[in-house]
C-alpha cells in the first residue's frame, strides 16, 4: 500500500516537473525588468517634480490596491482590443498576445509597484551620517547614489525584496487562470487540475503541486540568504543579524 | 423609478445620455451590480473567520505545549509557502470529497464500495454544490489562508504589549487568566490593527478569485457582458468591450482599498485613544 502511494506520488511529481518550469520561467522573466522598474518608481515617488511624483504614487497605489487577477484580465483584454488596429497589421500579434509574453508583462507591472514601496522605504533608511560624509568629501550626486545610497538601500531592502520575489513566484499560479494555454504549455495549476479531473484524487495532485511551490520558495529563500550574507560580509558579525527566514509575511 | 431617471436625464443631458443610462441599467448590468454582494459577503465572512483562525493560531503559537506550538508554526509556514489560489481551489474540492466519502459509507452498498472505481462510488453519494455552498466554502478557505497571516500579526501584537503593564496587573493580584483577557488581549488590538489592516487588504483582493469556484461574481459578469455581442437579426451590437468592464473592476477595487484605508485609520485612532502610541 505504501509502495503504491509512493509510486503515485512519484508519478504525479514527474508529471508536474515540466509544468513547474513554466512557473519558474514566469518569475525569472519578471525579475530583471521588475527590479529596475521598481527602483525607478521608488526614486520617482519622491521626485521634486510634482507631476512625476504624483504619477509614480498613483501607479504604485493602483497596482497595489487592486487584485492581480483583475490586472491580468484587464491587460489581456486591452491587448486584445488593440489587436486589429495595431498588432495584426504589424504582424506581431502572436508574440504580443502570447502568454509567455503577457504573463511576465503583467507580473512586471504588479511586482514593480510592490517593489517600489520596499525600495522607497530602504532609500529613506540610509544612514544620514554616511550621506553627509559623502557630501563633505565632495562627491557628486551620482557618485553619492552609486557608492553610498544604493549599496546601503540594497542591503536594507534585501530581506523584504526576497519576500516579494517569493510572492511573485506564488503569483505565477494565476497566469493560466486568465490567459489561454497555447501549445500545451501548462503550468503547475493547469496540470494539477488536469490530473485531478482524471482520477479525482484531489489530495495527491494538489499536495504535490503545493510541494513544488514550497520547495522552490525555500530554494529562493536559501539563495537570497547566500546573497544577503555576501552583501553584509563587511559588517561586524556581532551586529549582523541573520536573514530572517520568515519576514513580514505580508505583501 | 429607473424609467423616471432615464426620462429625466434625457431631458437634462440629451438623448445620448438617456440611451447610455438605459443601457447601463439593463437587466444584465443590474445583475452585474448585484453580484457585488458575493464579493462583500466573502470579504466580511472571510475576515471574521480569519480573525478567529488568527486568534486560535496565535494561541497555538504561544502555547505552553510544544506540539501545539509546532502545529501553529506548521500552519503559518504551510500557508506562507503555497499560493493562496492553490489552497482556494484545494479546500472546497477536498471538503466536497470528504463529505461524499462519508455519504458513500452510509448510502452505497458494501459491494459497490469495494468494486466501484469512479467517484463518487454510487449516485446517491453525489453532493451537488450550488452557489451558496461554494460561497460558504470560499469564505472558509479565505478565512483559513488569511487566518495564518492574522495569526502572525496577532502573535506579534501580543508580544508588543508592554511587559510592565502585565507585571503591574499581576502585582495587583489579577489571576493569569484575568491578566491574559483583560490586559494582554484588550491592549493587543492597537498593535495588531496596522497588520490586520494589511491582511484585510490582501483578503479583499483575493475575493476576486470567487469566479474560480463557479460563483457568478463581478468578474464573471464583466466577462459575460463585455464579450462581443452578435445577434443574427440585428448584426453586431457591440464589439469586444471586455476591457472597459475590467477597467471598471480595476477602479472599483482601488476605491474599495481607499475606503478601507480611511476606515482603518478611523478605527486605529479610536482604538488608540488614551494610549501613548498610535
Amino acid at each position: 500500500m505504501s509502495l503504491l502511494a509512493d509510486s503515485a506520488v512519484v508519478e504525479t511529481a514527474r508529471a508536474l516537473a515540466k509544468p513547474a518550469l513554466f512557473n519558474i520561467y514566469f518569475a525569472l522573466a519578471s525579475i530583471p525588468l521588475g527590479f529596475p522598474f521598481a527602483l525607478a518608481l521608488a526614486i520617482g515617488r519622491d521626485s521634486r517634480v510634482k507631476l512625476i511624483a504624483l504619477l509614480c504614487r498613483g501607479y504604485i497605489y493602483a497596482f497595489r490596491g487592486s487584485p492581480l487577477f483583475i490586472q491580468f484580465f484587464m491587460v489581456y483584454s486591452v491587448m486584445l482590443a488593440f489587436n486589429l488596429e495595431y498588432w495584426k497589421p504589424l504582424g506581431i500579434d502572436h508574440i504580443v498576445l502570447h502568454p509567455l509574453f503577457l504573463g511576465p508583462l503583467v507580473l512586471v507591472l504588479n511586482t514593480a509597484a510592490y517593489g517600489a514601496e520596499i525600495f522607497s522605504g530602504a532609500l529613506k533608511a540610509v544612514p544620514s551620517g554616511q550621506l553627509e560624509a559623502a557630501r563633505a568629501v565632495g562627491m557628486s550626486r551620482f557618485q553619492i547614489f552609486r557608492s553610498v545610497t544604493w549599496p546601503n538601500a540594497l542591503r536594507i531592502a534585501w530581506p523584504a525584496y526576497t519576500n516579494e520575489v517569493v510572492f511573485l513566484f506564488h503569483a505565477t499560479a494565476l497566469v493560466y487562470f486568465t490567459l489561454p494555454v497555447i501549445d500545451n504549455q501548462k503550468d503547475l495549476m493547469n496540470m494539477a487540475g488536469e490530473l485531478f479531473e482524471r482520477d479525482y484524487n484531489v489530495f495527491l495532485h494538489y499536495s504535490v503541486a503545493a510541494g513544488y511551490f514550497l520547495v522552490i520558495s525555500a530554494l529562493i529563500f536559501w539563495l537570497a540568504g547566500l546573497v544577503y550574507k555576501r552583501l553584509t560580509r563587511h559588517l561586524d558579525p556581532q551586529a549582523r543579524t541573520g536573514m530572517r527566514m520568515r519576514p513580514n509575511y505580508l505583501r | 423609478m429607473l424609467d423616471a431617471l432615464i426620462a429625466w436625464s434625457g431631458g437634462a443631458f440629451g438623448e445620448d445620455w438617456a440611451a447610455r443610462l438605459s443601457y447601463l441599467t439593463n437587466g444584465k448590468h443590474l445583475a452585474w451590480y448585484a453580484s457585488v454582494r458575493f464579493t462583500l459577503i466573502a470579504a466580511f465572512a472571510g475576515a471574521a473567520i480569519a480573525v478567529l483562525c488568527g486568534l486560535l493560531g496565535a494561541a497555538a503559537l504561544r502555547s505552553g505545549l510544544a506540539p501545539l506550538r509546532w502545529l501553529g508554526t506548521l500552519y503559518i509556514t504551510m500557508v506562507r509557502g503555497i499560493p493562496d489560489v492553490l489552497f482556494f481551489l484545494f479546500f472546497p474540492l477536498a471538503f466536497e470529497q470528504a463529505v461524499e466519502w462519508v455519504m458513500a459509507q452510509r448510502l452505497c452498498g458494501a459491494e459497490v464500495l469495494a468494486s466501484s472505481t469512479s467517484w463518487p462510488p454510487c449516485q446517491a453519494a453525489q453532493w451537488y454544490l450550488g452557489t451558496g455552498e461554494y460561497l460558504a466554502l470560499a469564505c472558509v478557505s479565505l478565512g483559513i489562508v488569511y487566518g495564518a497571516f492574522a495569526a502572525n500579526v496577532i502573535n506579534g501584537a501580543m508580544t508588543a504589549v508592554p511587559r510592565g503593564q502585565l507585571e503591574a496587573a499581576v502585582a495587583y493580584g489579577f489571576t493569569q487568566r484575568q491578566v491574559f483577557w483583560r490586559f494582554q488581549v484588550r491592549q493587543m488590538w492597537i498593535y495588531a490593527l496596522p497588520g490586520l489592516s494589511n491582511v484585510w487588504m490582501l483578503l479583499l483582493k483575493a475575493t476576486s478569485l470567487l469566479s474560480l469556484l463557479q460563483i457568478q461574481d463581478m468578474v464573471l459578469w464583466a466577462n459575460r457582458i463585455g464579450a462581443p455581442n452578435y445577434i443574427a437579426r440585428v448584426g453586431t451590437v457591440h464589439g469586444d468591450w471586455r476591457w472597459r468592464y475590467y477597467l471598471a473592476l480595476f477602479v472599483f477595487y482601488i476605491l474599495l482599498t481607499l475606503v478601507s484605508e480611511y476606515l482603518f485609520r478611523r478605527l486605529s485612532a479610536r482604538a488608540g485613544r488614551g494610549m501613548a502610541i498610535g
